[in-house]
């Protein structure tokens, strides 16, 4: 369609600029915060240059809050791909048509809320006491008391299944959907070598998706950077550090306990710099 | 063979039980009165009560969120439509060299982490003096609205036969009337998911309406997650009441949601 015309350009170029200015703008103020000194309880500053940084390797929380975010990535999106294989493939295994649009529909549901709702919903259902979650063990023990939101060791598993209960099944939805799209004649092929199911699917299927799962994890790796305000609202950040990613502790310190912003803002930055050229890098080999 | 399907159907009842659950469960709680919350074995069966879901539509804070969150969020909708789809469209359908940039830009958007944005964005709209007002909390969401729209909206356009258009640019109609009498009806459907996707994500979002409001333009998110903070003296339903009024709008879309999945893996085995 290689027609003489406008169009390209006037509805390409004001929605590219306005996207531009609205995300250089603040990225760019980011970094120039980041230099100077500013706090919220005066409208003073001077430029301290890198400081913020050095300070910040200094800082043995900040150290903590990246191992946390480290930990958070990776517990999240390994268990959300392995609940979502799991899954998408037992339904294309098990399931009839009308089955696969019930639980289809069923699974999609916990994304869609909002994950302060997701949060509260899960934060009610931990409760040691009275929560819906906790019952069984309650029941099974005789009352005996588990806290999983307020243990070091289990509090980030305990909102991390959350994530995954948000996550794990929209994918297995996903997953379904990508096994539905497959020819059926390699599965033909297959099941007559007298192959297993589960082999079928190790050797034959999976591999097969590998480029589209593949995306999928990227995607969530993405998503799992947002994890602030499932935190925020089921741990805030404790027991202690234990569930201290770098938002929630770039938004206490700038926010809650100091109101440090130039802190808070040098933090953002790195991790700007860092989610930018990992996720840049891993899209330029998906793609390639 | 037969007692592997047996577990396996187990294991997907059981999981299709957990999907639900724990959300039935606040509903069936907001209609509780205290006490029947308060217990340690789970009460099924109790006297419905509506005074929690009165309480929370009574009070003023939970209803100018209310607004707040439908003005802020329609109104970065509608920008992100009127800004995304055109610019979608065109991509889609007159690539040229810089397309893939492009595509790649708007992608990386969602790559920016929210308190990188949020932190700037604060202390800009301090110094223009639009801090905690909507107009603020629109065009921050607008970023968001219109990069997500475009993003979800070219494999629409793209999927939209191509004879279609050749046949009407045959019949005479310019480049602008086929987006809007062809292309724009065609896709309609699968852009209906995109803007579906794109309300639901900034009606869930938190961090930003947090950092960017401190009493005036509070949206909906902010304003449940400020009952709870007031502890246990908030009686639990209360609360749980003001979670499932907050989940509402999404499960709306779910129908829409889903139709667009489908759509989408449809294409892909054609």
């Amino acid at each position: 369609m290689a027609r003489r015309t406008s169009l390209p350009v006037t509805f390409v170029v004001p929605t590219i600029a306005i996207l531009l200015v609205l995300s250089m703008v603040p990225t760019l103020y980011a970094i120039v915060i980041a230099l100077q000194n500013r706090e919220l309880s005066t409208p003073d500053y001077s430029w301290v240059w890198l400081s913020n940084f050095v300070d910040l390797f200094l800082d043995r929380r900040f150290l903590n809050a990246v191992w946390v975010s480290v930990k958070w990535e990776i517990v999240t999106v390994v268990a959300t791909m392995v609940v979502a294989i799991g899954l998408g493939v037992l339904m294309f295994e098990v399931a009839s048509p009308r089955l696969r649009n019930i639980y289809c529909l069923l699974f999609i549901i916990p994304v869609l809320l909002p994950r302060v709702s997701a949060a509260f919903v899960w934060k009610f259902a931990y409760h040691p006491l009275y929560g819906i979650a906790t019952y069984p063990y309650r029941l099974l023990t005789g009352g005996l008391i588990f806290d999983p939101l307020s243990k070091p060791a289990t509090a980030l598993f305990a909102v991390a299944s959350v994530d995954v209960w948000q996550w794990g099944l929209f994918f297995a939805v996903i997953v379904l959907k990508l096994l539905e799209t497959l020819p059926p004649q390699p599965i033909e092929a297959a099941r007559l070598d007298h192959a297993k199911r589960w082999q079928i699917h190790a050797y034959v299927t999976l591999p097969m998706l590998k480029a589209p799962l593949i995306s999928l994890m990227f995607v969530k790796m993405i998503e799992s950077l947002r994890s602030f305000d499932l935190i925020y609202v089921m741990t805030r950040g404790g027991p202690g550090v234990a569930t201290e990613t770098l938002d929630m502790y770039a938004f206490s310190q700038g926010f809650i306990e100091s109101g440090k912003v130039s802190y808070a803002s040098a933090m953002a930055v790195l991790m700007m710099i860092a989610t930018v050229i990992t996720f840049t890098m891993l899209w330029k080999r998906v793609q390639a | 063979m037969r007692p592997g399907r047996l577990i396996g159907k187990a294991i997907l009842a059981l999981a299709g039980f957990l999907a639900v659950f724990p959300l039935l469960w606040t509903a069936l709680n907001a209609l509780k009165n205290n006490v029947d919350i308060i217990t340690r074995v789970p009460r099924l069966v109790f006297t419905p009560t509506w005074a929690n879901i009165g309480y929370i539509l009574g009070r003023d804070s939970v209803l100018t969120g209310l607004y707040n969150s439908v003005v802020a969020c329609g109104s970065a909708v509608l920008i992100g439509i009127v800004l995304g789809l055109p610019a979608a469209y065109a991509v889609a359908r007159y690539p040229n060299r810089w397309a893939g940039d492009i595509q790649f830009f708007v992608l990386s958007l969602r790559f920016l982490p929210p308190v990188a944005v949020a932190i700037p964005l604060m202390v800009i709209w301090l110094q223009v003096g639009l801090y905690d007002t909507l107009p603020a909390l629109i065009i921050t969401y607008s970023l968001l609205t219109i990069s997500v729209i475009m993003w979800l909206a070219i494999p629409a356009f793209q999927s939209v036969p191509k004879d279609i258009e050749e046949a009407a640019f045959v019949d005479g109609y310019g480049a602008y009337s086929v987006f809007w009498r062809i292309a724009l009806p065609v896709a309609a459907r699968s852009l209906a998911g995109a803007v579906a996707f794109s309300f639901v994500l900034v009606w869930n979002e938190f961090l930003i309406a947090l950092m960017l409001s401190s009493s005036n333009a509070k949206t909906l998110p902010i304003v449940a997650s400020e009952l709870s903070q007031q502890g246990m003296n908030v009686p639990w339903g209360i609360l749980n009441a003001s979670v499932v009024l907050l989940s509402l709008p999404p499960l709306l879309f779910l129908g829409v949601l889903s139709g667009f999945l489908n759509s989408v893996f449809r294409q892909k085995k054609t």
